[in-house]
């Protein structure tokens, strides 16, 4: 095994579980954040003879996996409104009869207002609440200042409490 | 509410999904860098260096030499514009002006026959 294999199955193993749950959160659906995650990692491995030590590894590998899943979205996006529909519907539609969703009402209501939220404030949302990310980590994986994700997530919290009937915070 | 209790995966669906994962080397070879990626920063170093020769020649140049003096039309323009000034072609012939006095031109017309008797009434303003 090279080095370069014995790096990327490190990886694999530190990190996987968890991007997987990112990514979960930000598609609504098993499968898409199945599908997605393949795709993110082929990428790591691809650019993993390119990786300079010049951020952490983790930072790296959860920048790359943020940008694969935002690109997705944008994707989706495009293709919702070519079918005459809305990607904000769709999702929802998603959260409503999703298989592997266990949770109550009111965990489904926060699905929901997360999916309304600008796309900066829903990153920072679910990297905070649902990742447990620091703001310097998720500043590092962004490159938006702590200020600013603290300013960001705290209209976003707003928004939330607003929109769901029992507070989750 | 507890963050991670509101959605489920199937049994055993992390280890699988590792499993997976671990399995892409196998189908997708790494990449070496390419040769460009690699030389990039000494090509940055290169182009750095031959940008700071070109402006360092063009401010010396600039500050040594007046422009307009290796241009060719400059040089003809300044042709021109001597040859044009009645007072700088007078000045090519200072000293013949200067060796004809009047004594010289009423003695040269004496020699072609004119006489005093016309000479006097050009004075006059006949």
């Amino acid at each position: 095994m090279s080095e370069q294999e014995k790096i990327f199955n490190q990886i694999v193993k530190d990190y996987s579980e968890r991007l997987w749950w990112h990514v979960r959160r930000f598609v609504n659906s098993h499968e898409d954040a199945d599908d997605l995650l393949q795709e993110i990692f082929l990428k790591v491995w691809a650019a993993l003879p390119s990786f300079r030590g010049e951020s952490q590894l983790f930072t790296w590998v959860w920048r790359i996996a943020t940008n694969e899943t935002l690109n997705h979205l944008r994707k989706e996006k495009v293709r919702a409104a070519l079918r005459f529909s809305s990607l904000d519907t769709e999702m929802e539609h998603r959260i409503q009869t999703d298989p592997y969703f266990k949770g109550t009402d009111v965990e489904r209501e926060l699905a929901k207002a997360v999916l309304k939220l600008p796309e900066k404030q829903r990153q920072v949302f679910i990297m905070r609440w649902w990742d447990d990310l620091s703001y310097e980590e998720i500043s590092a994986i962004t490159g938006t200042s702590v200020g600013a994700l603290k300013a960001s997530y705290h209209i976003a919290q707003e928004k939330i409490r607003a929109a769901v009937s029992e507070s989750p915070f | 509410m507890t963050k991670k209790s509101d959605i489920s995966t199937p049994e055993g669906y992390f280890e699988d999904l590792q499993q997976r994962l671990n399995a892409i080397p196998a189908a997708a070879p790494a990449r070496e860098p390419s040769k460009v990626r690699r030389f990039a920063p000494y090509l940055a170093y290169a182009a750095s260096l031959a940008l700071l020769v070109a402006v360092g020649n063009f401010i010396l140049r600039k500050s040594t030499t007046p422009a307009v003096a290796e241009d060719p039309y400059w040089d003809y323009i300044a042709y021109l514009s001597d040859a044009l000034d009645p007072d700088g072609y007078w000045e090519d012939y200072p000293e013949q002006e200067a060796s004809l006095s009047n004594e010289d031109i009423v003695n040269f017309l004496l020699a072609e026959n004119v006489s005093l008797e016309q000479l006097v009434s050009y004075e006059e303003g006949y």
